[in-house]
Parts: C-alpha cells; sequence; structure tokens
C-alpha cells in the first residue's frame, strides 16, 4: 500500500505506530478468523492503523502490543458495521442486475461452467460435513454455516462455549483430513 | 483422531483450535497476545494457521450451497426432496462416501428431541416437548392488535418477531415445522434443520427456508419476502404454473395477485429495522408511511389534504409517538397538524 518512508519516520516517534507496522501481518490473522475473508480482515486492520496513527505518540505506552491485540479485539464489536458496509456493496452490485420477472421462472444464473465448478465443490464439502460426527456437525453447522455467534449456538445446543468451541476445531481437523483425500 | 506425533500434525491441530478459538465473538485482547505467541513458537505454525483459515473462509463462503447441499443428501426418509445423482467425481471411493453419508444423513432426527427440550427448558417456555410420534402437531396462533409487537421463540431455537396487526399461527410436527401468516408482517430468524423443513405459507404461497432470516409481509392480499442471510424457496402461486422462485441474501420478492412478480435488490437491514422500532423509506408516498403508523400507533393519523398523500418520504422514522413522529416530519415537510378526535390530522402548511 503506502510507500514504507513516512512510516518509518513517524514509527520512530511512534511506538505504538512502530509496534502497529511489526505485528501488523499477526494481528490480520488474528481478526481473520472473524472476518469473512483475508480481504475483510484487511479492512479491519486498516481501521485499526487510522486509530493507531491518530493516537497521541507522546503518550506512555507500557505494553503497545497488548494495547493493539485490545484493540484489534474491540475492533470486531464494530464488525456489524463492516459487514453493513459489505452487504451494501452487494446490494449496489446486484441492483445493476436487478430485473423485473415476467413470470416466476427465473432466476439469474452465473456462468454454466463456473457454476458447475462451484456446484461440485460445494456438493464435496457438503459431503465432508455429514460425516462429521452428530453433535460436531450440528454445532460447525450453526456456527459456520448459518453465522450464529459460538454463544449462541451453545445457547440452542444446550452445551457449553468451551464444547462448541471444542466441537469446531475438531471438525475443522476431520474435514480438513477429509478433504485431503 | 489418532495423536500423530509429527511436527506438521501438531502445527496443523493447534492452527485448527486457534481457529475455532478466535472466531468465538469474545475473544479479547489477552486471546490475541497468546495467538502472538503461538504464531512464532514454530517455524510451521504460521503456514499451518494459513492453511486452516483458507477452509474456514471457503466454508463461509460456500454456506449457502452447501446448506442446500446438505438439505439433498440421501438419507431413505425424506421424499420430499430429489436425490442428487452420484457425480463422476466421487467414485474412486463413491462406497464409503455414501454410507458414511447415509448415517451422518439419519443423524438429525435422533438429536433433535433433546436439543429442542433444552432450547424449550431454557427459555421457559411453555411449548410441550415434542412427542417421539412424529405426527403429533403442536399448534398455537398468535395476534397482535394496534402498536403491539411480540417475540415468539419456538423450541428448535427459532425466533419469531411479530409486527403490529398480524395473526399467525405455529404448527410443529416432528416432520415439520409449519407457520400460517395470515395477515401482517413478521421477521423469521430460523435454526436449520434438514430434517425439519420450515414453511411459511402466505398470501397463498409457500416460503421455505433453506437456513435463514427473512422477513414475510402479507397485506391485502399482497407479498414481499426478504432474505437476510441464507436462502428462501417461494412456491408458485396457488395453483399457477411454474417453478419455484430462490432468494438469496439482499433479494426481495413481491408478488400480487393482479401483476407479475418482481425481483429487486435491497439492503436487508431497512426491511429488518421495524423491530427495532424504525422505519426506513425510500421515496415512498406519505399515505403509506401514515398507514404504517396507524399500526404501530394507537392514536390514529388522518390526512386531511388530499394533496399530500403522494408526497414522497425518504428518511428513516423512530416510533416513539405519532406527535413526535409528525413534529419531525413536518420540519422537512409542508404539513403541519391539528388534533382530531382519533389522533391527529395532516394539513398543508
Amino acid at each position: 500500500m503506502a510507500s514504507s518512508g513516512p512510516f518509518e519516520q513517524r514509527a520512530g516517534a511512534h511506538p505504538l505506530l512502530a509496534a502497529f507496522l511489526e505485528k501488523r501481518e499477526n494481528l490480520v490473522l488474528f481478526l481473520a478468523a472473524r472476518a469473512r475473508s483475508m480481504a475483510a480482515a484487511e479492512d479491519l486492520v486498516q481501521d485499526l492503523y487510522l486509530k493507531v496513527a491518530a493516537m497521541d505518540p507522546e503518550a506512555e505506552v507500557r505494553a503497545p502490543v497488548a494495547l493493539l491485540y485490545r484493540m484489534a479485539a474491540n475492533l470486531l464489536v464494530d464488525e456489524v458495521r463492516s459487514l453493513q458496509r459489505a452487504s451494501r456493496r452487494n446490494a449496489q452490485w446486484r441492483s445493476e442486475t436487478q430485473k423485473t420477472l415476467g413470470g416466476l421462472d427465473i432466476v439469474s444464473e452465473p456462468a454454466a461452467d463456473e457454476a458447475l465448478i462451484a456446484a461440485e465443490r460445494a456438493r464435496q464439502l457438503a459431503e465432508a460435513v455429514a460425516t462429521l460426527p452428530p453433535q460436531m456437525r450440528r454445532a460447525f453447522q450453526l456456527h459456520k454455516l448459518e453465522g450464529l455467534t459460538q454463544a449462541r449456538t451453545a445457547e440452542v445446543m444446550g452445551v457449553s462455549q468451551k464444547m462448541i468451541e471444542q466441537h469446531i476445531a475438531g471438525a475443522m481437523r476431520r474435514l480438513a483430513e477429509r478433504l485431503r483425500r | 483422531m489418532t495423536d500423530s506425533p509429527s511436527r506438521e500434525d501438531r502445527a496443523e491441530a493447534e492452527a485448527q483450535a486457534w481457529v475455532a478459538r478466535l472466531s468465538h465473538d469474545g475473544a479479547g485482547g489477552g486471546d490475541g497476545l497468546a495467538f502472538d505467541a503461538w504464531l512464532d513458537a514454530a517455524p510451521g505454525n504460521r503456514a499451518a494457521y494459513g492453511a486452516a483459515l483458507a477452509l474456514w473462509h471457503e466454508f463461509g463462503a460456500r454456506a449457502n450451497d452447501i446448506l442446500t447441499e446438505l438439505d439433498g443428501l440421501p438419507d431413505g426418509e425424506s421424499a420430499d426432496l430429489d436425490v442428487p445423482p452420484a457425480p463422476a467425481w466421487s467414485t474412486p471411493s463413491a462406497a464409503p462416501r455414501r454410507a458414511a453419508r447415509r448415517s451422518g444423513a439419519r443423524l438429525p432426527m435422533r438429536r433433535w428431541l433433546p436439543v429442542a427440550a433444552g432450547a424449550a427448558l431454557a427459555a421457559g417456555l411453555a411449548l410441550a416437548v415434542l412427542p417421539p410420534a412424529a405426527d403429533l402437531a403442536v399448534a398455537k396462533t398468535y395476534t397482535t392488535a394496534k402498536g403491539q409487537h411480540q417475540r415468539i421463540a419456538l423450541g428448535d431455537g427459532s425466533v419469531i418477531d411479530l409486527d403490529a396487526e398480524s395473526r399467525l399461527s405455529v404448527s410443529l410436527s416432528g416432520a415439520q415445522r409449519r407457520v400460517t401468516l395470515a395477515e401482517g408482517q413478521a421477521i423469521f430468524d430460523v435454526v436449520h434443520d434438514a430434517k425439519r423443513p420450515f414453511v411459511v405459507r402466505a398470501a397463498g404461497r409457500d416460503v421455505r427456508d433453506i437456513g435463514t432470516q427473512f422477513d414475510v409481509k402479507a397485506r391485502d392480499g399482497q407479498l414481499t419476502v426478504t432474505v437476510a442471510r441464507g436462502r428462501v424457496a417461494i412456491s408458485a402461486d396457488a395453483g399457477g404454473p411454474g417453478r419455484p422462485v430462490e432468494l438469496g441474501p439482499g433479494q426481495r420478492f413481491e408478488a400480487d395477485p393482479a401483476g407479475p412478480a418482481r425481483l429487486t435488490a435491497v439492503d436487508p437491514q431497512e426491511t429488518f429495522s421495524w423491530r427495532a422500532g424504525r422505519l426506513v423509506y425510500r421515496a415512498q408516498p406519505l399515505s403509506e408511511v401514515v398507514a404504517d403508523l396507524n399500526r404501530q400507533f394507537i392514536e390514529q393519523t388522518e390526512i386531511a389534504d388530499p394533496t399530500l398523500a403522494k408526497l414522497p418520504i425518504t428518511g428513516v422514522i423512530v416510533l416513539d409517538n405519532p406527535h413526535a413522529v409528525m413534529s419531525r416530519l413536518s420540519l422537512m415537510l409542508p404539513i403541519r397538524t391539528v388534533p382530531s378526535g382519533k389522533g391527529l390530522m395532516l394539513l398543508r402548511k
């Protein structure tokens, strides 16, 4: 993105900014698990950069890395906002392809070959999900596929949040193993 | 699975556990610091995490298609879905896969009961625990008057928010969750269950969820369906020809008995805002705004000057009380209000 020259100059007098530049990639990875894509995580870290850069360089920061992760975690509280931003972007794109239906049997369709590859991959992923043990599958489906938070998933399934986290980790392990074959 | 001592295996398992931990909405700065230390603790950790994330994001990006596929996986019990033919690429290991698929797909039936009962108890609901004999339906009707909203929590974890002046009945059986929206508007937050489809009957059509949050409005024979998350399929008009229409996030379906059906793109948050006490309008006539307000408040507003009825309104209306709403509107529009017998009368300034 921006050249590193001015960054380094400013960073020299700004310990938090220096820590940010050093930890930038790790912060992206930290946020990526809850973002819908790497690009969305990059967006969030860009927001974090703006916040860091706006802070008083003179302010004493005892543990800059801890502060950065705290700020990053707080950013996710505003995640809803960025999701709305994304959904607006999607809506804009859709409005260009909007159509009035004469009958009921028209649905906008992607190119045939692309759709075929996507459908095949979806089938492969779905089959992998279907082989998970029942509770694990349900946790993965509610949290990852239907977008419930882990807290809400725990509520619906009537188990602890720790258990949901373990189910998700276990599901990822089995899914990765199965899909590698 | 077996715990292989290899370094790559350990890095991979740890990476997967980190994805699970960090995707928790409560993950905080402390988790971040621990994660930061782990990333640099072993040379393979970073790459393992990248691989786990890639799969994680792919599941998210293809979630709707996967849910639809999971619905269609054969299990010999559901008669209402087409069974897709075995795809060519699965031939090498088709037999074990299909076997596993069968056992996996049968499971929802078994796990349904304890989950439903647990959720119902947790919510303190009066809903009866579902009988194992699948066909005993529990039906209940909900009606809201002017100015009333109602939240209905179902035993399966699904939630229905009912708008004012609406009538809805819920019938849960072992085989199906069926809701009839006779009149009005409701937001459905459905916990997906391939074994028990969630079907909303409104204005002569069936709206069938495929794992979803959606809004259904049926007023005066006109049907509007807006999807925020997931997918729904809307059946053709009763007795009419045509395939079902499938809607995804950000899409709206509108149909009235006379004209053709229309599909448009919308910001679902705007449609869902009534639940939070706000109404969003984009160049809609004042008469429509007043009709909505008259559902939300006991005090009724009347448009005395017919030339005002078509005035286009764009903006967000906060539903506190009709006087406050009208006094805010009169700042932007050429209108003034006078008290009337029923509530308020709108006049041109």
